[in-house]
């Protein structure tokens, strides 16, 4: 697979229609990646399909447990696994032009947070102790581009001090604090600080753990009122190592996706069928970001989508162990 | 006085035999009426209901009522004016006729919230015990709403962690158990076959162990480990496939979703089996997916690993020749060839229904 020289500026470029964007990279996919090609071919696709957008099968995400996702003429400038646990199957994830990625991230990011009003703070570990994990990757990427010098990584497990907030306010921005769910609720009960007017949260899941689970209604709520920010200041983000772009809430429990990406809640039962608005499905993302791994992906998550196209993550698809003498008190 | 009891209980299991004798006379019309209704329906196929009829009629017999009720250690009428709820499964035919029948042995009174997927069966067998005589007092209904405010002692289901909250919080709810009623719940969903050979009896016991019932149910097989790869077996066993489904053809089919995994596996090259109406994988996972069985080449030290990593989940390891009756794990390896012929006294997830009701007598 060698890089396309024109790909990378054309997915970000939103003067071109998106059917127009992903229809190149499409064929790019069919031409060049042979797992991608092997997957649509069962569909009867190929690079002279010009397949509608409705009609481009979606990957399981685990093929990147599975596969190598990438082409044989290119070189990994990065290579991100999923976290688990070394018994689980991690998902690996190798990035052909980190370029794309730090643009997906910094377009997306800065639309919602724009980079000279915040600056952040990230109660995740540091880069240093997770070279793996793209989200801290990208954590770091967006702290070292903060043009304040004030962003930085919070240290794990100490509670947030007005001696981290006030060179930040002094400075004139505003704080952006970064974590995951359970994470930053353990961070609110080491009594922290309330956080200066404007400040806002962004929560990037995890709400359900093998001891804890929270609704996002009620995590937003916990989190207002723990660090005394407005409940329409606490964001989520979407995001995995498998996709190279994310997604951000608006301020309510609705995510809205970037130009680049298109996402759609597909039937568990057939994921060539879009559900309707307000129906549960599985999550499947385009996104033209991972132009050199994957960009059509069927995620496990669990979601529903509004009729603005906006879209909410109800959690992992749960399987519901179909196969057992299962009395399915709901359903029967 | 033992020897009086001893009377009583098999005069108990006499007038029960008698039971499922008339039961499963072959005039009696109210049975051959809820076969009909059940195939018409469409809810089971009429070859896998015929499997299980014929399966009972050898396995209902008085001598074996009189074994399990030995090995329980059966008291005569050792829940008499305890209720116990039994919510019964409906993926197969008749599946919770053996939690009936624990209680009806105990002489506990009988509240049964039948399947809505299996509805016409087990009344039968129900009906046949209160004309003879061994049952009073008996609930039952396809409407859980008509089980409220039963106040049961016991509760019997089968169901996976993810319900047992569920089913938990409405039994309690609609005050269908008492606050403080045991509750036996199983949550095995899958057995493995440990094969060592492919000669032709292995392979049809196999094939019967896996795609009976379309492979629905915790006694079917979902992981073969066999000292062969899937790819040196695939034709010969896909030939036996055709000959079971032949005699057998599968009554519940995959959706498209199964197509997507079979496309998946193409492009990521797991070598594989598509068989239009189910998968056959090379690797292993937790199965949770119905129609998909995963193949190990392995030896017993592989299936020993499984059944480390995936034993929560597990019913049965079934196995033939020298390995029968030898261990692995907690698991002690049954006959192959009765995966879908389990005797009266099995014991779901491991657990006697008649000694943990006798047992749990507060």
């Amino acid at each position: 697979m060698n890089k396309n020289p024109n790909l990378p500026d054309l997915i970000f470029d939103e003067s071109i229609s998106f059917r127009d964007r992903y229809r190149e990279v499409f064929e790019y996919q069919v031409l060049k990646n042979p797992v991608y090609r092997k997957f649509a071919a069962v569909f009867g696709l190929n690079e002279d399909s010009n397949p509608d957008i409705h009609n481009i099968p979606l990957l399981p995400v685990r093929a990147f447990k599975k596969a190598k996702l990438f082409g044989d003429g290119l070189n990994p400038e990065i290579v991100f696994k999923s976290s688990g646990t070394s018994k689980m199957q991690r998902s690996t994830h190798y990035l052909a032009d980190a370029g794309i990625y730090r643009k997906a991230i910094r377009k997306e990011f800065y639309r919602h947070f724009p980079r000279d009003e915040f600056s952040i703070l990230s109660y995740t570990p540091g880069y240093s102790d997770n070279p793996d994990s793209s989200l801290i990757w990208m954590m770091n990427d967006l702290i070292a581009n903060d043009p304040s010098g004030q962003s930085r990584f919070l240290p794990l497990n100490k509670k947030v001090t007005q001696k981290q907030v006030n060179p930040i306010v002094q400075k004139g921005n505003k704080i952006l604090l970064f974590g995951a769910a359970f994470g930053l609720l353990d961070l609110a009960d080491r009594k922290s600080i309330a956080l200066p007017d404007g400040s806002v949260v962004v929560e990037t899941g995890g709400m359900k753990t093998y001891r804890r689970e929270i609704s996002r209604q009620d995590l937003r709520n916990k989190l207002s009122d723990r660090f005394q920010v407005l409940v329409d200041s606490i964001y989520s983000e979407y995001g995995m190592c498998e996709l190279l772009s994310q997604f951000y809430t608006d301020g309510t429990e609705w995510f809205g996706s970037p130009h680049w990406a298109h996402v759609t809640i597909r039937h568990a039962d057939n994921p060539s069928l879009e559900c309707r608005p307000g129906e549960e499905g599985k999550i499947g993302v385009i996104d033209l970001a991972n132009l050199y791994s994957c960009p059509f992906i069927l995620t496990d998550d669990k979601g529903i989508m509004d009729h603005q196209g906006r879209f909410k993550v109800l959690g992992r698809w749960n399987k519901n162990d179909l196969r057992g003498c299962n009395f399915l008190i709901d359903r029967d | 006085m033992i020897e009086l009891t001893v009377n009583k209980i098999e005069n108990h299991i006499q007038n029960i035999s008698n039971a499922i004798s008339d039961w499963l006379q072959p005039d009696n019309m109210e049975l051959k009426h809820a076969i009909d209704q059940t195939v018409e329906e469409n809810l089971f196929s009429f070859q896998d209901i015929r499997h299980q009829v014929l399966h009972l009629k050898e396995s209902l017999k008085k001598e074996n009522l009189l074994k399990w009720a030995e090995q329980s250690n059966l008291k005569h009428n050792s829940l008499r004016g305890k209720k116990v709820i039994c919510l019964h499964a409906g993926n197969l035919p008749l599946v919770g006729l053996q939690d009936f029948l624990a209680v009806l042995l105990t002489g506990g009174i009988y509240i049964g919230k039948i399947s809505k997927k299996d509805p016409y069966l087990l009344p039968t067998f129900i009906s046949a015990c209160q004309k003879n005589g061994v049952l009073r007092d008996a609930v039952w209904s396809v409407n859980l709403e008509e089980l409220h405010n039963s106040e049961g002692d016991f509760l019997l289901f089968a169901g996976s962690e993810s319900t047992a909250q569920k089913v938990n919080e409405k039994m309690s709810r609609f005050r269908i158990i008492k606050p403080d009623a045991p509750k036996l719940m199983r949550t095995a969903h899958f057995s493995i076959a440990f094969i060592t050979d492919n000669k032709p009896s292995t392979m049809e016991s196999l094939t019967e162990a896996i795609f009976r019932y379309g492979g629905a149910g915790c006694r079917s097989v979902a992981i073969v480990v066999a000292p062969f790869h899937l790819d040196s077996e695939k034709c010969s066993f896909t030939d036996y496939i055709e000959s079971f489904w032949l005699k057998n053809p599968q009554h519940e089919k995959p959706t498209p979703a199964l197509f997507h995994r079979y496309a998946c596996n193409k492009a990521v090259e797991i070598s594989q089996a598509w068989l239009d109406d189910f998968l056959i994988e090379e690797q292993v996972m937790l199965p949770t997916e119905k129609f998909l069985l995963y193949w190990v080449k392995g030896d017993e030290k592989k299936l020993e690993e499984i059944v480390n990593q995936f034993g929560k989940g597990l019913q049965s390891i079934y196995s033939t020749g020298d390995f029968l009756l030898k261990n692995t794990g907690q698991f002690e390896m049954e006959d192959l060839s009765a995966a879908q012929k389990p005797p009266v006294w099995w014991k779901p997830d491991g657990v006697d229904s008649i000694a943990w009701l006798q047992g749990n007598i507060s």
